[in-house]
Order: C-alpha cells, then structure tokens, then sequence
C-alpha cells in the first residue's frame, strides 16, 4: 500500500517536473516579448577569489532615496512572482536609516507595494480564523512598526495597499487602524512644537530664545548677524552670531540690582530640539539674602483700609497653593545664544546690553562658563571653576579682552 | 512618536514580589547608582547563569535582622497612630479640606532614598542616569546621557531608555501599601527640563497577575531654560500600556492603589539629558470635569 502511494507520488511529482519546465520556457518567452530585451548580466567580478560584502555595494555619496528606489525597482520588475519578497523587505527596513528614507511615507508605501497582492487574503472562516500566512504579516507589521517608530502617520493608499495584500481583518490592517486611532490624538499633545526645518542659525536662536524666555512681552535683538566678519586682530574670519533676548520686567528687575553685588554669564546650557542640541547662556545673579522692603503707604491706616482684599467666593478649604518652600535663586536678567561661547563674544552682548540696560556699566561682571556642556550640573561653583572667573569692571572688558 | 512606547516602559516595573519582599537588590543598591529594575527568571543572552544555591539569596546577619525587625516595628507604630489620627495620618477635617498635597520634594538625601534610578544599562544598552541633589540642596537633579545604540544580543532591537521611579510603599512586615489619589484629579509637578519630552508613567495596584505590566502613561513635555514650569496633567488623561504597547480596551486610572510613579525619557536623541524637580503633589482641579479622555467602547 505505501509503496503504492510513493508510486503514485512519484508519478505526480514527475509530471508536475515537466510541466514546470516547460511552463518556465513558456514564461521566459512570454516575458522577452512583453518586457524589453533583458539587459546584460553585470561583469562578472567574483570569480571565486574575489567576494564584495554587500555593504559596499553603495559608497556612502550613493545612499540615497533614489537608489534606494533603483533597487526595490530592479527587484520588482526582475520577479514577477516576487520569491523572497519578505527577505528584500526586512532587508530594505534595516537599510532605511543609512539611506535617509527612514521618514519617507513614499518609501513605506513603495515597501509595501512589493507584496504580491490579493494572494494573502483569507478565502474562508478557517483560514482567516488562523493566522493566515504569518510571515507575510509579521513583515507587515513590522514595516507599520517602523513607521510608528519614526512617526511616520500612514496615508490612504497605505491603507488602499494593506487592504488588496492582506484584507480587511487582517493583522497590519489591525496596526494601521491602531496608529491611526493614536497619533492624531497625540499630534498636538505637544504644547512646545518645533518647527521641521530651521537652518538660519539667527532664526534658530531667536526661535529657542521666545521658546524658554516664555514672555510674550520679551523681544530679541540680533547683536550681531553671522556675517563673514574681517576682524583686524584675528588670523581668519569669526562666523559669529548673538541674539538675545530680554523682557521689560527683567529690565526693570536689572536695574534694581544692587551695583555692589556682581551678575554672573552662566551657561552654557543645553536646549533640546527634537534631535538637535543647542546651547545658552543666562545673565543672572545670585541670590541675594537681603530682601528689600517694600515701603507701606504712609497715609494708610489700619483701621481704615484703603483697598479691601476679600476673595468671598472662596470657601475655608479652597486653598489652592502648594505647601513648599520656594526654591532660592537668583533673578535672571537676560539670556544669549551665540555661536562661539567664549568670554570675548559674550563681553560683547553684555557691552551690547550696555544700551537698554546703563547700570551694567557699574557692576562688575562674572564669567561662569564651564567648558564642556556635556558635564553641565548645577552644582555650586567648584574650587576649579572659581579660579577660572574672570571679575573685571564692565566699562572697558572687550577692550581689555582685545588686548591679550 | 507617541505610541512608539516600545522601549520606554518595557522593563520598568517588572520587580518580582520575591525580591520586593526580602529587599534585598532594592536595599542593596545605593540611591544614586544604576540600580536594576529588571528581575525575573529570564537569562539574557550574553550573561552568565547565576548558579547560587538558595540559601545564598539570604542574609543571616543577626544585626542586619535586628534593624529589620525595629523598622518594622516603627513602620508598624506609624500605621496605627496614622490609623487614630484619621485618613492618611491627617486629621479629618484636613483630609476632606484640602485642595493640594504635595507627594514628593528634595530637600535632602534621605528623599532621594525614596527613588531608584535606573537606564537600560540593564538590558546591556549604553545609557547612564543619576540622581542627586540639586543646588542648594533644594531639588532634585537627574541627569545623564541617553544612548540608542541597541545592545548586540540578537534579541533587542530598540534601546534608549533612562528612568527615575518611585520605590512603592511598604507596610509593616513586608505588607502592599498603596497611595490613594482618589481625592485629586491632577497631577502637578514643577520641574525643570532641557527640552526634553518626557514621560509619567503611573503604576497601579494589579487585580490580576496578568496585569503586572501594566502601567498607565502620559507625557509631560518640558520648555527648557532658566525658570521653572508648573506642569498640571489631569489623571483623565493617561492611558493604559502594558509592555510598552498602548491598549486597545482603554479604561481610566483607578486613583486608589496607586503603588508608584516614575518618568522616563526615551525620546531617541543621543546625548546628555537633565531634569530638576522640585516637586511633584496632587490638586483638585474644579475646572477639570473630565473622566476619560479616550473612548471606552464600552
């Protein structure tokens, strides 16, 4: 009886042999008469001696989104039935990054386009009931996964695709209705959005500066635009630019700074921009213990109060402060971003701050800067640091920084 | 972007209640080091298997059992003059009265006790996180350096995550206690960040065991700059995540076993990355009559 049925196989294994054979010159033929002459195969380089890995296939210049494309093209149009379409697609996820595509929609789509389409949908309850060609859809889901990951939303013909690959009840047709349901909840969640694309270096700064001053009424003054500037005493050309920013209530606040006490350049500080690291530096001062008092009315009595402050609508209970000590610290009287934080561009913006704010000119100046900003804490200055600062009358610091 | 919580959360609150219990990995690690959230049978690859026989994961140091044994009995006389005083070891009358309460501040080290800090220097990634005390010994200051190079163990693909959480609350002889927020509807913190977009995530007691993972999150995003930001985020907002993954069957955060809070920044950008905090309270916002801010589909 086995034998029997390994007979029988036997015959149909050979029969089927034959006519994929013949099938596959049919094909070939049909195929040179549909498509244009195929091209040449590529010079045979490896020769047994010579193996290239396939990381150096594209130099680093040829990575882009265009050949990115060439090569999900060549293999779509090499294979009509797509074998191995699961590899090539894990395979472009991975390399998506080192291409620069990894935010392209177009490409996503384009991925998922390699799928051969309608063979995957669920023709009865059995099949849809299992998970009905499961590599296909793990790769799927994988790719919206990678989306998510990069927070690429997924448009209509994502959509128009999963739905011919893979039917409506499928898995990444579940993933695509998922971060669909998601992201538009959380696209405005972000109350400090940062714009895509911001390559002025002045309007960079003057964006991150309204960004932490959070003071409607503060403006910023370009001290200096990032010109190629010949400067007489340096050997090259400075690409240097200082915007700051300073609010009406700071100046008022620096213009009641005691003279005797000095403010301090702290910084730099680091800013986070989605991705990209900026850096400023803050004009503040200590704190000070003294608290000044504020002179009470002479003509006020007690008895008879010239303002009365009652919050009657407030209940016993309705006490909405928070029980905590104030964090000590001192005011902050401006803030800068500069290309180059070293003392001389920042005696510049404090000689350009000179102008709105005159007590400056009598108040002696402290540099804290520290020199790298990856260690930035903080902490009190340290012995290290305190050497480091530079005390100078502000009357004549850039001239005097000019000099050495 | 927001629903990418792959790796933001996956390991953080997995402590088997074994090692919770005895204390002895919490215990062991001090506040301002990389301690290891990460506990379960699970053998990464790459590591060595811990053949210890089981008497070797106890203590019998005869001092060490002694202090355990005050504290316990101190938490003890805590829970029971607390239990006289009224609900939350506050008067009654205080209790239904107020409008804030102020949960956690940084005014020394022994706050910090309070907190573990922890990166996925634990999967094997590459990230650092430390806590300490900030200037003047008023807040604290979490700082360090995210890196999202993925450890190369053939099993992880993300990486990146660096993590600041709460220690839950201990009874007496190793009972579950729980805060209860049931009172307030916010969440108010007063930080101070570098840009960076950061996440609360809020661990509430599990019904089930199944549910151990599960974490309700929200995002608290920071300006940057010199001056502190009071950031409110109602309890309606945080949605329910289970192993980094959000839920498709959302409900709202049960405000009365809460067991702890932490943050967690995982926003896929290298570099060095600082967080002050001030405070972290609950309030009663009478404006916010929200109870859930995502679709139950119930």
């Amino acid at each position: 009886m086995r034998s029997l049925r390994h007979l029988f196989l036997a015959r149909q294994l050979f029969l089927k042999e034959q006519w994929l054979a013949s099938a596959e010159t049919h094909r070939t033929q049909v195929c040179r008469a549909v498509h244009s002459p195929p091209t040449k195969d590529p010079p045979q380089t490896s020769t047994g001696s010579y193996v290239m890995p396939y990381e150096d296939v594209f130099a680093q210049e040829q990575r882009n989104k265009a050949s990115f494309l060439e090569v999900i093209k060549l293999y779509c149009n090499k294979t009509t039935r797509r074998r191995g379409h699961v590899e090539l697609i894990e395979t472009a996820l991975r390399w998506m990054p080192e291409f620069g595509v990894e935010k392209d929609l177009e490409v996503y789509n384009l991925l998922l386009d390699v799928f051969p389409k309608e063979v995957f949908i669920p023709q009865n309850f059995i099949q849809r009931m299992f998970h009905h060609y499961p590599r296909q859809q793990e790769c799927a889901i994988r790719v919206l996964d990678q989306m998510e990951n990069y927070g690429v939303t997924p448009n209509r013909q994502t959509r128009f695709l999963l739905l011919q690959t893979f039917g409506e009840r499928s898995h990444p047709m579940k993933k695509y209705k998922r971060i669909m349901y998601w992201f538009p909840r959380f696209r405005h969640a972000n109350p400090f959005q940062v714009p895509e694309k911001l390559s002025d270096p002045v309007e960079l700064s003057k964006f991150c500066l309204q960004r932490i001053a959070a003071d409607r009424n503060s403006s910023t003054t370009v001290f200096e635009m990032p010109s190629v500037q010949e400067r007489e005493d340096e050997s090259g050309q400075e690409n240097t630019c200082i915007v700051g920013i300073q609010s009406p209530d700071q100046v008022s606040l620096l213009a009641e700074h005691d003279p005797s006490m000095p403010v301090l350049v702290d910084g730099p500080h680091s800013l986070w921009l989605k991705k990209t690291c900026v850096y400023y530096y803050v004009l503040r001062a200590d704190p000070t213990s003294i608290k000044k008092e504020v002179e009470v009315d002479p003509e006020r009595s007690l008895y008879y109060p010239l303002t009365l402050d009652l919050d009657l609508d407030r209940d016993l209970g309705d006490d909405y402060s928070f029980d905590v000590d104030e964090v000590e610290e001192g005011p902050v009287f401006a803030m800068c971003m500069t290309s180059s934080g070293d003392e001389r561009t920042l005696g510049r913006w404090i000689r350009g701050l000179q102008k709105a704010n005159p007590i400056l000119g009598q108040v002696p100046v402290l540099f804290r800067l520290s020199s790298s900003p990856q260690e930035l804490t903080p902490q009190v200055v340290t012995e290290y640091e305190k050497t480091r600062e530079v005390e100078e009358e502000e009357s004549e610091p850039v001239h005097h920084r000019m000099e050495q | 972007m927001a629903l990418s919580l792959t790796i933001l959360q996956m390991n953080m609150y997995r402590t088997s209640p074994w090692t919770n219990v005895i204390g002895l990995k919490l215990l062991a690690t001090s506040f301002h080091s990389q301690a290891r959230l990460y506990n379960n049978d699970y053998r990464r690859p790459g590591l060595p298997p811990e053949n210890k026989p089981p008497w070797e994961y106890f203590n019998f140091n005869i001092g060490k059992g002694v202090q355990n044994l005050k504290d316990h009995f101190g938490l003890l006389k805590k829970e029971i003059v607390d239990h006289l005083k009224g609900p939350g070891g506050k008067p009654l009358k205080v209790a239904i009265l107020e409008q804030t309460s102020v949960l956690w501040e940084f005014r020394n080290p022994e706050d910090l006790k309070k907190w573990t800090v922890s990166s996925d220097f634990e999967i094997g990634g590459k990230s650092t996180a430390y806590l300490k005390l900030g200037k003047n010994n008023q807040t604290a200051f979490l700082y360090g350096a995210l890196n999202t190079k993925a450890p190369q163990d053939g099993e992880t693909n993300y990486s990146g995550y660096c993590t600041m959480r709460s220690r839950p609350p201990m009874g007496a002889f190793g009972r579950k206690s729980y805060y209860d927020w049931s009172n307030f509807n916010s969440l108010h913190l007063r930080v101070r960040g570098d840009g960076r977009p950061w996440m609360i995530n809020l661990r509430a007691d599990p019904y089930f065991t199944n549910q151990k993972d599960d974490l309700y999150n929200y995002f608290l995003y920071t300006r940057g700059g010199p001056y502190w930001q009071d950031v409110k985020i109602p309890f309606s907002k945080f949605f329910l995540s289970s192993r980094g993954r959000i839920q498709d069957n959302q409900h709202p955060l049960w405000l009365d076993k809460i067991t702890a809070l932490g943050m967690t920044l995982g926003d896929k950008a290298d570099g060095p990355f600082q967080l002050e905090i001030d405070f972290i309270g609950l309030c009663k916002d009478q404006a916010h009559t929200e109870e859930f801010a995502y679709e139950k589909y119930k």
